[in-house]
């Protein structure tokens, strides 16, 4: 019970070491970067041969790198919905499968390179390449032209997101504060939206990545898991957590109790050995994703409670309670 | 005993003076808020300045101004069991209004034309059955109330001609904590009434999306422009904005699928300005606030943090934000005017 006045006392001692600096730089300019190269390594792979088995590789890599940022959820990535477009999950009617079958038969003019990105979000992004890289069934047409359009429009967007961070975006959150910026025009406005992203995240692991395929306990929903088809269900938990993670040992030296949620977490998810989530149909297997989704969700309320104040931030007045 | 109460109230009142809205500095809108640990109430200006602030005793929802007279009354959060009559030159509380037994306030509230009939929205405690609530404004007497004829109502808005029209959010809550009861089954409404209580009209939404929560609303030509709140599955995209003329069926309007899920699922507010030429939907979750044309075209999407608040003024429309932010908003976006010390709170109340 100690423990939280003394926290709090040596957190308001040392505001000045929680700041973004060091986010922009070490964390998400990097994880962009890393994003842009892997689709455009995918995109070059694919104008050479289009064979899903001679693909895989890149495509694994591009994900990973999206995992690296997919929680930042503001700023270029959310211009024109480029986020949702990368990768659309949950599609609950299989609206990016029927979109996708007809781009496969219908017209080739919607797969050049002025057009494809007009084309529906579901159909597009990794979860469009993943149907084409790792089809389920056969697929009712030469699915070549279309995974070039799909990496080609995956390059173009992570470099559009990256080319904005590093162009304007950064300097925009970087100079917060200053007189001129519109954007953020007090600095603990930048800390919010960070400390916004880390709990969103949490709870977008927790209650879409494991809750959906988890279901009810009468009625397990493992078909419902992400990525099941290229066996990434529980990687994309595991790299999301690694991700977050060292977006807060960026924000703050003085999180350990997140820290430790975090590592606890994650020692689960390495140690869970059911890739994609398949065990929720059994009674031991489900109590081990149960007990992960568990592990998430303390952590969550751990940030609430020890991340928030340590960056002076709350999640925000209105959003806490509206009506 | 009802009677003469409400003779001496009456008495009482009139023996008060009458004070305009131009002795208060002439508000164009009313915002409540937080600040430190205390509750308040801001008359503000068209450029976000305060020009009143009155201390309130618990967290308000929204509030509704006489159109005449400098009187606020501000709502308490649901479940509502007071909304006070405020006195905007003095801050005094000229009258608290409590629901008869087994009522509750749920939020909002709007006068008549001339002021003379204040209407609240209320439900039955125990069922969440929805009632208008009538009060004479001489001395704030409860004089009767009619059904809203549907579960849950949230937002009243009087139109132009003196008709009003009631958003049954469909909700059926626990009477002791909000708790929701009715998800499953939940069938909002809106239900359009004579200035007499008769029920004139009613649509309710396709069945597919009988869980979209109709609750607040903004007039709109003849009509309403309508904000829904998503309590289905949180993947599917459907559309926060809603337009109803009545006697016509409801027209959904969902941005392009890019948008579709930028809003979570959830608007808070909404606003159309005064020549009708835009409409501004408010996500505190999401952090945003979507634009769309008159026509329910979607336009574009901003982030702005917290931003709740949204009001139609003669000079456009206004957002406010959580963390005490008043923005000027069009189609250029968000144009800080002034920030405040006081988190501004759900609802920015336009004066008319």
């Amino acid at each position: 019970m100690l423990l939280r006045p003394l926290l709090l006392l040596f957190c308001c001692a040392t505001p000045a070491l929680a700041d973004f600096e060091d986010t922009v730089k070490l964390h998400i300019l990097p994880g962009y970067a890393a994003f842009a190269e892997t689709t455009q390594a995918l995109s070059d792979s694919a104008v050479k041969s289009c064979d899903a088995e001679s693909l895989k590789p890149a495509f694994n890599a591009a994900y990973d790198a999206w995992l690296g940022v997919q929680h930042l959820h503001f700023g270029p990535a959310e211009a024109d919905g480029l986020s949702v477009a990368i990768a659309f999950w949950p599609d609950p009617k299989g609206s990016g499968a029927k979109s996708q079958r007809a781009l496969l038969l219908g017209d080739a003019a919607a797969l050049t390179p002025e057009n494809f990105p007009d084309q529906s979000v579901a159909a597009r992004g990794l979860t469009g390449l993943e149907r084409l890289l790792y089809p389920a069934t056969p697929l009712p047409a030469d699915p070549c032209a279309l995974i070039r359009a799909t990496t080609l429009d995956l390059a173009r967007m992570a470099k559009l997101i990256n080319d904005n961070w590093v162009n304007s975006y950064a300097n925009t959150v970087l100079t917060a504060g200053d007189v001129g910026n519109t954007t953020y025009q007090l600095r603990p406005e930048v800390r919010q939206a960070l400390f916004t992203q880390i709990v969103t995240a949490l709870e977008f692991d927790k209650d879409q990545r494991l809750v959906r395929p988890l279901g009810s306990f009468d009625k397990p929903r493992p078909e419902r898991a992400e990525a099941i088809a290229s066996g990434r269900s529980l990687r994309n938990v595991l790299l999301s957590l690694q991700a977050l993670r060292a977006m807060v040992v960026t924000l703050t030296p003085d999180a350990p109790l997140t820290l430790a949620g975090f590592d606890r977490a994650i020692k689960q998810a390495t140690a869970l050995n059911d890739p994609v989530f398949a065990g929720v149909a059994t009674p031991q297997g489900r109590l081990k994703v149960e007990i992960l989704q568990q592990t998430i969700s303390a952590l969550r309320d751990t940030a609430m409670g020890e991340l928030g104040p340590e960056l002076d931030v709350r999640v925000g007045f209105n959003a806490a309670d509206g009506d | 005993m009802a009677t003469r109460r409400a003779f001496l109230a009456g008495l009482a009142a009139a023996s008060l003076p009458r004070v305009s809205w131009a002795e208060v500095g002439s508000p164009a809108c009313l915002a409540a808020g937080k600040l430190g640990d205390e509750f308040v109430l801001h008359g503000l200006s068209a450029v976000g300045e305060s020009l009143f602030e009155i201390g309130l005793p618990a967290r308000g929802h929204a509030a509704a101004a006489h159109p005449t007279e400098a009187l606020a009354v501000a709502f308490a959060r649901r479940p509502g069991t007071f909304a006070l009559v405020l006195d905007c030159l003095t801050g005094k509380t000229r009258h608290q209004l409590t629901p008869p037994e087994g009522r509750q306030f749920n939020g909002h509230g709007a006068f008549s034309v001339d002021g003379a009939l204040l209407m609240t929205s209320e439900v039955v405690a125990e069922t969440s059955a929805g009632r208008v609530g009538l009060w004479e404004t001489a001395g704030f007497t409860r004089i009767g109330e009619w059904d809203s004829h549907g579960i849950g109502p949230h937002e009243i808005r009087r139109l132009a001609d003196g008709r009003i029209v009631v958003a049954n959010g469909g909700i059926e809550t626990d009477p002791n904590d909000r708790t929701k009861l009715n998800i499953d089954t939940m069938r909002p409404n809106l239900t359009l009434l004579s200035a007499e209580g008769v029920l004139l009209d009613q649509v309710e939404l396709n069945a597919e999306f009988h869980q979209n929560s109709i609750r607040h609303l903004a007039l709109h030509g003849e009509g309403v422009a309508f904000a829904m709140q998503w309590e289905g599955d949180k993947t599917e995209a459907v559309a926060q904005l809603g337009l109803w003329v009545p006697g016509q069926a409801a027209q959904l309007c969902p941005p392009p699928d890019t948008e579709a899920f930028a809003m979570k699922g959830y608007a808070g507010s909404i606003a159309v300005s005064r020549d009708g030429d835009l409409i501004a939907l408010t996500s505190a979750p999401a952090g945003v606030v979507m634009l769309f044309d008159g026509a329910g075209e979607w336009l574009a999407t901003h982030q702005r943090a917290d931003a709740s608040g949204v009001a139609a003024l003669a000079t456009g429309l206004r957002v406010t934000d959580g963390q005490g932010g008043v923005w000027n908003y069009g189609r250029d976006g968000l144009v800080r005017l002034t920030r405040n010390a006081t988190q501004w709170d759900n609802h920015l109340i336009s004066l008319t």
